[in-house]
C-alpha cells in the first residue's frame, strides 16, 4: 500500500514535471527579437526612386534593378511615386523627398514647370543630386546631374524603320501623342518623323490626345474618321495603346492595321504577346535602375565628378509581336 | 541531530522558497512583457506627438506673424524646443526595418524647423512677402509630417503586430504554465509531506510496537528505531530502561533460585539432624558407657575389644559433632579408618580394605560424614551378602584442579537403571545405616557445599562391582553457605 502510494505520486510528479517543462519551454521561448536598433550617429545613404507609374511592369523592373544595385552598394533605397500618372502626387513625393534631405533622388523626368522648379530650386537649395531615369528633362531646364535611359530619338527611328519594312508599299500612318508632350516623347516623334520623311510613299498624320481613356478613344475615332485609309498607328505614349486598340477593334478587324508602340506602358507587353501589337521598342529597365543607382553612388562618393550630363544611354531593341491570333 | 522541529522548518522553507521563486519568475517575466509592450506603445505616442507639436508650431508661427510680440515669440520658441526634443527621441527609435523612413522623418522635421526659422528671420527683417511664403511652405511641410506620421505608424503597426500577437500568445502560454506548475507543486508537496510525515510517524510506530512487546513481558528484545531525531533519543532511553529491567529480573530469578537452594539445604540438614537425634537416645550416656566398657575390657585383658569400643566411641563422638560443619579430608579419613576397624572386627577375613591416599590432598575441606555412609553402602552391598567376603578400595587422588575420592568394591554391582535412579535420588535408603544418612543425602550435601552438580559419578556393572567417584574441586564454588 505504502509502496503503491509512493510509486503513484512519483510517476505523477514525473508526468507533471514533463508537462511543466514543456510548457515553460513554450512560455519562455524568446525568439521574437524586436528589430535591431540603429545607433544615432549611424546614417547610411538614402536614395529615393520616384516614378509616376508605380506597379507597371516597366517601372517594376526599374525598381528591381535599382534595389539590386542598392543592396550591392549597401545603401537604402525606397521606390516612391504616384499611381497612374498622378502628377500632383508625384510632385508631392519629390518635394517630401527633398524636404527629407535624402542623399539622392532618382526620378522619372517630367517635362513640366513645377517639376523643373523643384529640381532646379529645391534640390539645389538642399544640395541634393537629381538623376532622371527613363524619361529625360533637358539639363538646362532641370539641372539634373545626368540621365539614365534609352535614346528616345533613336528609338523613334528604329520603330519607323520597322514600319517601313512592314509596309513596303507605303500608306498612311497615324502618330498619336499627348497634348502636353514630354521631352522624351518629343524626341520619339522627332525620330519617327525624320525617318518617315525620307520615304514619300508613307504619309503621316499626327493626332493629339488627352490623358484619359475617353480622350484617347475620341482621338482615335477622330483619326479614323478623318483618315479612312490609314494603315498604321504609332502610339508615342505606350499607355495609349490599350484604349486605342479597343476603339479600332470595335470598328473593324484589328489585323490589317499595323500597330507600333513602346514598352513603358501598362498593357504593351501583354498586347505584344497576344500579337495585337506588331512591334514595340524594348528598353532595358533593370539596367536603368542599376545604372542610375550606381551613378548616384559614384557621384555621392566623389568617384566620378562630374557625371556626363548628356546621359548614359541604355540598350533598346525592336521586338516583334507574335503571329496574330484570329 | 535532525530534530523534528528542524524538519518542519525545512518543509516550510522549501515551500516558501518555491513560492518566492515562482513569484519572482512570473513577476519578472510579466514586467519584461509590460516593458516591451510599453516601448512599442511609446513609439506611437511619440510619433503622434510630432504631429501635434508641428501643428502647434504652425499655429504659434501664424500667431507670431499676425502679431509679433514677446509673448507669441516665446510661445513659438517653446513649441520649437518641444518639437526638437521629440525629434531626437523619434530619431532614436530607428531600427533596421524603419531606418529609411525614420531618418527621412527626422530630416523632414528639421526642414520644417528650418523653414519656420527662415520665416521668423524674414519677419524680423520686415520681408513680409518672403516670410509668408516660408510660412506657406512650413504649413505644407507640417502637412507632410502628419501624413508621414500616419504612414510610419501604419508600417510600425505592421512591424509590431506579430510582437503583439506573440506577447498575447506568450501570456496564454504563461497561464498554462501556471496551471501545470500549480499541479506539479501540489503533487510534489503531497509526496514530500508523505515522506515527511512518515519520517515522524514510522519511529513512533516502531516505538509503540516495542512498548507493546514490553507490556507483554518480553524484555529480551532490543528496541531498534531507524531515525535520528528526538524519537531516536526516546527509543535509546527506552531501550536502556528495558535492559535495566531485564537485568533486574534475571537477578531476582537468580536470587530466588539461591533462596530455594538454601531452603533445600537447610531442610536436608534438619532432616539429618532429626535422624541423628532419633538415633541418639542419650549420646553422652552412651559415650561414657562405651568409655567405661573400653576400660573394663582393657582391665580384663581384652585389649582387642577395648580398641573396638574406643573406635565405636570416637565414631559416635564424630557423628555427634561433625554433622553441620566442614572437616578436613584427613579427619574424615581417620573416622573412616575407625569405622573400618569396627567392620573388620565384624567381618574378620571376609573384608579386605585397601587405601591409597595422596597426602597432598588431605587438607581439602569437605562436609562431615560424607565418606562413611558411602563406605557403609559398599560394606552393606558388597561384603554382607557375600559369603566369601569382598574387597573395598578407598583412594584419594590429585587430578588437576580436583580431588578424586574413589570408593570401589567388587560386589555384585548394579543395573544401569538402578544406577540412574540412585543418582536421581529416587531410592529411599533402606534401614540399616549406622548413621541413618543415605547416599542421596551425601550427594545433595556435596552439591550444595561445592555449588556444582556433577560431584558424583557411579561406575557399575552387574557382577563387576561398583565404583563411586567423588570429584571435589580444590577451590569451592560460589554457592558456599557454610
Amino acid at each position: 500500500m505504502r509502496k503503491k502510494v509512493i510509486v503513484v505520486l512519483c510517476s505523477l510528479c514525473v508526468v507533471l514535471g514533463f508537462f511543466t517543462l514543456w510548457s515553460a519551454e513554450g512560455a519562455f521561448r524568446s525568439d521574437w527579437q524586436l528589430p535591431a536598433a540603429i545607433p544615432a550617429d549611424e546614417e547610411s545613404y538614402r536614395l529615393v526612386l520616384i516614378t509616376q507609374e508605380l506597379e507597371t511592369p516597366f517601372w517594376n523592373k526599374v525598381g528591381t534593378g535599382a534595389m539590386t544595385q542598392a543592396a550591392h552598394e549597401q545603401v537604402n533605397l525606397a521606390v516612391w511615386g504616384s499611381y497612374g500618372n498622378n502628377r500632383e502626387d508625384f510632385l508631392k513625393q519629390i518635394e517630401i523627398a527633398l524636404h527629407s534631405k535624402v542623399d539622392g533622388v532618382i526620378v522619372q523626368g517630367l517635362d513640366t514647370e513645377e517639376f523643373k522648379q523643384l529640381t532646379r530650386e529645391k534640390a539645389a537649395f538642399y544640395g541634393i543630386p537629381v538623376i532622371t531615369v527613363a524619361n529625360d528633362v533637358p539639363v538646362e531646364e532641370s539641372l539634373r546631374k545626368t540621365f539614365v535611359g534609352s535614346d528616345h530619338y533613336q528609338a523613334g527611328k528604329m520603330l519607323a524603320e520597322q514600319l517601313i519594312r512592314d509596309m513596303p508599299a507605303g500608306g498612311q500612318t497615324v502618330l498619336m501623342g499627348d497634348i502636353e508632350q514630354e521631352y522624351s516623347q518629343q524626341q520619339r516623334l522627332q525620330g519617327v518623323t525624320e525617318s518617315l520623311a525620307k520615304h514619300d510613299e508613307i504619309s503621316t498624320v499626327y493626332v493629339e490626345s488627352g490623358k484619359s481613356d475617353e480622350d484617347i478613344i475620341t482621338a482615335t475615332q477622330h483619326a479614323l474618321n478623318q483618315n479612312p485609309g490609314v494603315q498604321a498607328f504609332i502610339a508615342l505614349n505606350a499607355n495609349h495603346v490599350g484604349p486605342m486598340m479597343k476603339e479600332i477593334s470595335r470598328r473593324a478587324e484589328l489585323e490589317p492595321y499595323h500597330l507600333y508602340s513602346f514598352d513603358d506602358g501598362a498593357e504593351t507587353a501583354s498586347l505584344l504577346e497576344q500579337g495585337k501589337l506588331d512591334a514595340m521598342i524594348q528598353q532595358s529597365p533593370e539596367l536603368m535602375g542599376e545604372k542610375s543607382v550606381e551613378l548616384m553612388m559614384q557621384w555621392l562618393r566623389n568617384e566620378v565628378v562630374p557625371l556626363d550630363s548628356d546621359g548614359y544611354i541604355t540598350d533598346i531593341r525592336i521586338v516583334k509581336g507574335a503571329v496574330a491570333q484570329p | 541531530m535532525n530534530t523534528i522541529q528542524k524538519k518542519i522548518w525545512m518543509l516550510a522553507l522549501v515551500v516558501l522558497a518555491m513560492m518566492i521563486a515562482i513569484w519572482l519568475t512570473l513577476t519578472f517575466y510579466n514586467q519584461k512583457m509590460q516593458t516591451q509592450y510599453n516601448d512599442i506603445l511609446q513609439r506611437y505616442l511619440q510619433m503622434n506627438e510630432v504631429t501635434s507639436d508641428s501643428q502647434q508650431m504652425v499655429t504659434d508661427l501664424n500667431n507670431y506673424l499676425l502679431m509679433p510680440s514677446q509673448d507669441t515669440h516665446s510661445q513659438l520658441e517653446n513649441s520649437r524646443e518641444q518639437l526638437l526634443i521629440v525629434q531626437s527621441t523619434v530619431y532614436e527609435l530607428r531600427n533596421v526595418e524603419n531606418e529609411f523612413v525614420l531618418t527621412n522623418y527626422s530630416h523632414l522635421i528639421s526642414s520644417f524647423v528650418e523653414t519656420v526659422d527662415r520665416s521668423i528671420r524674414f519677419q524680423e527683417q520686415e520681408a513680409t512677402e518672403a516670410s509668408l511664403k516660408e510660412f506657406t511652405e512650413a504649413t505644407r511641410i507640417s502637412m507632410y509630417i502628419s501624413e508621414m506620421t500616419l504612414t510610419i505608424i501604419d508600417t510600425e503597426l505592421k512591424t509590431y503586430e506579430r510582437f503583439y500577437r506573440e506577447i498575447i500568445d506568450q501570456s496564454a502560454e504563461l497561464k498554462k504554465l501556471g496551471v501545470w506548475l500549480l499541479l506539479l507543486i501540489t503533487a510534489a508537496l503531497i509526496l514530500f509531506t508523505y515522506f515527511f510525515s512518515m519520517s515522524i510517524t514510522k519511529p513512533i510506530h516502531q516505538l509503540t510496537k516495542a512498548a507493546n512487546e514490553l507490556a507483554k513481558g518480553r524484555f529480551d528484545q532490543a528496541i531498534h528505531v531507524d531515525t535520528n531525531d528526538e524519537i531516536s533519543f526516546l527509543a535509546e532511553t527506552f531501550d536502556h530502561m528495558r535492559g535495566n529491567i531485564n537485568a533486574m529480573i534475571v537477578e531476582i530469578q537468580q536470587k530466588a533460585q539461591l533462596e530455594s537452594e538454601l531452603q533445600d539445604s537447610k531442610l536436608l540438614l534438619q532432616q539429618s539432624q532429626l535422624l541423628n537425634l532419633q538415633s541418639q537416645i542419650n549420646p553422652h550416656f552412651l559415650f561414657n558407657t562405651l568409655n567405661t566398657l573400653s576400660k573394663k575390657a582393657y582391665l580384663d585383658g581384652a585389649e582387642e575389644t577395648s580398641d573396638l569400643i574406643v573406635s565405636v566411641a570416637s565414631l559416635l563422638r564424630y557423628n555427634l559433632k561433625r554433622m553441620d560443619r566442614a572437616v578436613t579430608l584427613s579427619e574424615e579419613a581417620f573416622v573412616l579408618r575407625q569405622y573400618m576397624e569396627i567392620q573388620k572386627a565384624r567381618f574378620s577375613d571376609r573384608l579386605q580394605f585397601f587405601t591409597e591416599l595422596d597426602a597432598a590432598c588431605m587438607n581439602l575441606q569437605i562436609p562431615g560424614l560424607t565418606l562413611q555412609p558411602l563406605i557403609e553402602n559398599a560394606v552393606i552391598h558388597a561384603i554382607e551378602p557375600e559369603e566369601d567376603g569382598g574387597h573395598i578400595w578407598f583412594r584419594i587422588k590429585d587430578v588437576n584442579a580436583e580431588v578424586w575420592i574413589e570408593i570401589e568394591d567388587n560386589g555384585k554391582g548394579m543395573s544401569q537403571e538402578k544406577r540412574l535412579q540412585l543418582l536421581d535420588g529416587a531410592i529411599i535408603p533402606a534401614e540399616g545405616h549406622s548413621t541413618g544418612i543415605g547416599f542421596t543425602n551425601v550427594v545433595k550435601r556435596l552439591q550444595l557445599f561445592y555449588g556444582k552438580e556433577d560431584v558424583v559419578t557411579i561406575e557399575s556393572e552387574i557382577g563387576q562391582g561398583t565404583k563411586i567417584i567423588l570429584k571435589l574441586p580444590k577451590i569451592r564454588g560460589t554457592a558456599n553457605h557454610d
